[in-house]
Parts: structure tokens; sequence; C-alpha cells
């Protein structure tokens, strides 16, 4: 009994001190001047965040959206509703799916990548080396990532909404003949501005914000194995995919709690 | 050693979980010289360095840098300090996204404002130095172990530092690579006055270029001296360890139970 006690109150002071470190982290990555050297490492990472990105955004976006309009246009037509595909496309990807989805493909593609990326610099001692030179890493290698991730991501979303809207339309108009007007016009009337695009944003800064965190947080606290940068790499793709899901729910409730 | 001193090392404790990897170490560096801390695999010789470069906090001591304790300095005045500092790693630890001039070039450029030409001029120079100018271009990944640890030394003496700590720069190279590492880290050493920590377990070429020698083992610092006074050293564990001898008072079995009673253990009693 005693050494079960035991064993929760280890867990729960690892789990604390583990918080408290990645907070700390954060507030020293991410509260630094900006410089001319710092404009070109986040550019740099730009790239390699964001646009290596594009590619599995856009075809994931395209397909979700054909997949809604099929799904929504089997169920609205049993209904003769079927003129509201527009609307019922555009809310679901603006308001859920394009920041979620786009946040849990971000969280596998560029989260793992950041994780091995600093990991493997931690391993082969460059971090290190980097601080005996007088420089710190968490402004030249962390930083630079991270804001690459919080700005690129919510860019990625409205890559995702946008393809994802032209997917519905193809399905929707092209293949099942909803009536094209009724399709653009649907959507234009149901979406507002800042409840529904605006929030969506929200989310997306959030979820890129917090998924970049988590994986730079777990590359730079990683035991320097091979077996240690594995096991991080898996906690990054599932701690972050876990906190988009929860956090979603959290900012929906906040956003919508009160709409119906 | 009535030289200045550099560096000094004064009580330190430090510990890893349960085990006490120093119990009271006490060290002075002398300016200007080659000071080489030697000791069996295990004993704590390159957390003693990460202890002198602030990257580890020891449990008690201090480690005083020309004066300054370093694990009392702010991380602004930490990495400040580092400034002054160059280290050679173990693995050379270069930056695997830049060639290897920039690599060099790397310390010029985040603490310096020498214009472009100028930065190429000394990072010609260093390159020049160890002998692999002509490899400028190349990536880290193209380079074989003892190449990767020239441009290593390049990098650490890029801002002319004042004290250069080596972390077993011997290890795995072959002797042709072996000694030009040897003869370079002495002749960079002298040609540019730095105070220089070394520690290694290669003993011939240690002593060979090291002006003074401590000897660390069981926590402690058992032995120091000149190479020479070493070498005539009586103590048994300095000699087992200057000698190279297998067995002595470090012994060559890791501690388990009796060979015999082991070999014959029932079958369900293996451990």
């Amino acid at each position: 009994m005693m050494r079960h006690i035991h064993a929760l109150g280890r867990a729960t002071l690892d789990i604390v001190s583990s918080i408290g470190r990645a907070g700390l982290f954060l507030i020293q990555s991410i509260v630094c001047l900006p410089s001319r050297e710092g404009f070109h490492l986040w550019v740099r990472q730009m790239h390699f965040v964001g646009v290596m990105s594009g590619a599995i955004v856009l075809v994931s976006g395209l397909f979700i959206g054909m997949v809604l309009a099929l799904q929504g246009f089997t169920i609205l037509v049993g209904f003769g509703a079927d003129e509201a595909l527009g609307q019922m496309v555009v809310l679901s990807l603006v308001r859920e799916l394009a920041p979620v989805v786009a946040a849990l493909l971000f969280a596998g593609r560029a989260g793992s990548a950041l994780t091995a990326e600093i990991g493997l610099m931690k391993a082969t001692e460059q971090l290190t080396s980097m601080e005996m030179i007088g420089v710190d890493p968490l402004r030249r290698i962390v930083a630079p990532r991270l804001w690459a991730g919080f700005v690129s991501l919510p860019i990625l979303t409205v890559m995702f909404a946008v393809v994802g809207i032209w997917g519905g339309y193809l399905v929707g108009v092209d293949w099942l003949g909803v009536y094209e007007g009724s399709y653009w016009s649907n959507m234009q009337d149901s979406v507002d501005f800042v409840d529904d695009v605006l929030n969506g944003m929200i989310k997306s800064l959030v979820f890129g914000l917090v998924v970049t965190w988590i994986a730079v947080f777990q590359g730079y606290d990683l035991i320097p194995t091979s077996e240690g940068i594995s096991r991080a790499t898996t906690r990054t793709v599932v701690y972050a995919s876990l906190a988009v899901l929860g956090l979603d729910f959290v900012l929906t409730a906040l956003m919508f709690g009160d709409l119906g | 050693m009535d030289d200045p001193i550099m560096v000094e090392v004064k009580d330190l404790h430090f510990s890893r979980g349960n085990t006490d990897i120093f119990r009271g170490v006490d060290l002075q560096i002398p300016l200007g010289k080659i000071t080489a801390i030697m000791g069996p695999s295990g004993t704590g010789k390159t957390t003693l360095l990460k202890l002198i470069g602030g990257q580890l906090v020891p449990d008690r001591g201090q480690v005083l840098i020309d004066g300054q304790d370093v694990h009392q300095l702010s991380r602004r005045s930490l990495f400040k300090l580092r400034r002054r500092m160059g280290m050679l790693f173990q693995s050379g630890a270069l930056f695997s996204d830049l060639d290897v001039f920039e690599n060099v070039a790397f310390p010029l450029r985040v603490h310096t404002e020498l214009p472009n030409a100028m930065v190429r001029d000394i990072v010609l120079m260093k390159l020049q130095a160890v002998g692999l100018r002509g490899a400028r271009h190349l990536m880290p990944s193209e380079l074989s172990g003892g190449m990767a640890r020239r441009v290593a030394l390049a990098r650490a003496v890029a801002l002319d530092p004042d004290l250069v700590l080596y972390d077993e720069p011997f290890v795995g190279q072959d002797p042709i690579s072996m000694g030009v590492l040897v003869q370079l880290i002495k002749k960079v050493n002298q040609a540019l006055g730095l105070t220089a920590v070394m520690v290694s377990h290669d003993i011939k070429e240690t002593l060979s270029i090291a002006d003074y020698v401590y000897i660390i083992a069981d926590g402690k610092v058992m032995a120091h001296g000149t190479p020479q006074t070493l070498d005539v050293n009586d103590d048994a564990h300095v000699k087992q360890f200057v000698h190279g001898e297998p067995d002595g008072p470090v012994p060559f079995h890791y501690p388990a139970p009796d060979f015999f009673d082991d070999i014959l253990a029932p079958a369900g009693q293996f451990s």
C-alpha cells in the first residue's frame, strides 16, 4: 500500500516538475528581442515547419471537404435540404475540422520532426557546444521554431479550409448536382466573421503554440540516446494530439457554449 | 605551483542520484599552461569539465574562473564568461546544418561585428592552422572523426579564448590523427598562450604535452604533479594507472558473487 502511495507521489512530483520546467522553458524562449539574425532563422524555420507541411495539409483538406460533402448530401437530401450543403461544409470546416485536423497533421509532420531534430542536436552535443560558445540555444534553436509553428499553423488552417470548401464544391455541385448558387449563397449567409472565422483562427493560434511547445520541449528535455529520441518523438505526437482534442472541447465550449 | 591561477576548484562535491561522483575535489589550473585531468573511465572527468564550464551545478563547493564563481553567475553573465572559453568536445559537436567554414565562423558571427572579409580571413587562418583550409566547403557528415575534431579545435580557438577545455581529444583516433592532434594542441596552445584543461586517459599522449597533471579516482584527487614526478610515484593507484597495469587497486572484475558458486548454481536460481 505504502509503495503505491509512494509511486503515486513520485509520479505527481515528476508531472508537476515537468510542467514547471516546460513553463519556464516557454517563457525563456519566447521572450526575446527581435533581431535581424533571429528573423533569418525564423524564415528558415517557416519554410521547414510551414511550407513543407503545405502539401499534406492541402491534400487532406481536399479529401475531407469531399467526404464532408458526400456524407452531408446523403443526410440532407433525406430532409429535402440539400441546398444547405454549402452551409454545412463551411461551418464544419471553419469552426472545427480545419483547425483540429490541420493541427493533428501538423503535430504528426512538423512536431515529430522538430522533436527528433532538437533531440539529435542534444545527443550529438550540438546544444551543449552552442552553450559553451556563449549562445543560448533557447534563443537560437528553440525560439525561431516556436514562432514559426505559432505563425504557420493558422496559415495552414486557412489553406485547409479553402481547399476543403473547394473539395465540397467539386463533390456537391459538380458531381451530386446541388445548385451552385445555393451552395455559395447559403455559405455566405451563414458564416459570421467573428463567431466562425475569428474563433476558428483563435483555435488554430492556440493549437499552433501548444503543439510546437510540446514538440520543442520534448526534444530539448529528452534523454539523449536513440531510445530517448524515439520515445520523445512518440510522446510529442500523442501529447500534442490529446492536447489539441482536449483544448478544442474547452475552446468550443467557451466560444459556442452560449450560442444555442 | 607558483604560476598565477586561472581556474580554481574548491572542495567540489557532486552526485548523480545516489552515486557520489566527487567528494571534495580541489584543483588549481595555472595560467598559460596545459593541465591534464586524468583517471580511469567512469571517474567523472567529463563531468568535472562540465562543472568548470558551468553546465552542471555542484552540490557543494566552488569553481572560480579568474576569481568569478561560475555557479553564482546569472545566465547572462555565464554566457558572457563562456565567450572567453573554448571547448573541444569528444564528438566534435559540429553543427550539422553548417559547413566547415560556417562552423568555424559561428563564434565570430555571433560575438563580433567584424565585416565578412575579416571573418573570412580569420576562419581561413584557423583552418590553415589545423590543415583543413581545403575542406572548408565540406559538411560535417563528410568528415572523418579526426578531421571533425580538428575543425572543432579551429572553432574552439576561433575567438582566441583565454581558456580551452579539451574533453578526451584523443579518443578513437588512428595513430596518424592522434599524432596530428597532439602536435596541434601543443602548437596552438603555445602560439596563442592559452590556458588549457585537458581531460584524458591516453597516458602517453597526454603526459607528452601536459605541464601539470591531476589524477582523479574515487571522487577525489589521488595525486598531482608534473609528468616526471608522477612517472616515479610509488602510490599503488598511481602506478597502476600511469603504467596501465590491468589489475591492482582498481580491480579488473566488476563486483560479482563467487565465480565457482555462480557457475554451479542450480537451475531456477539463475540471476
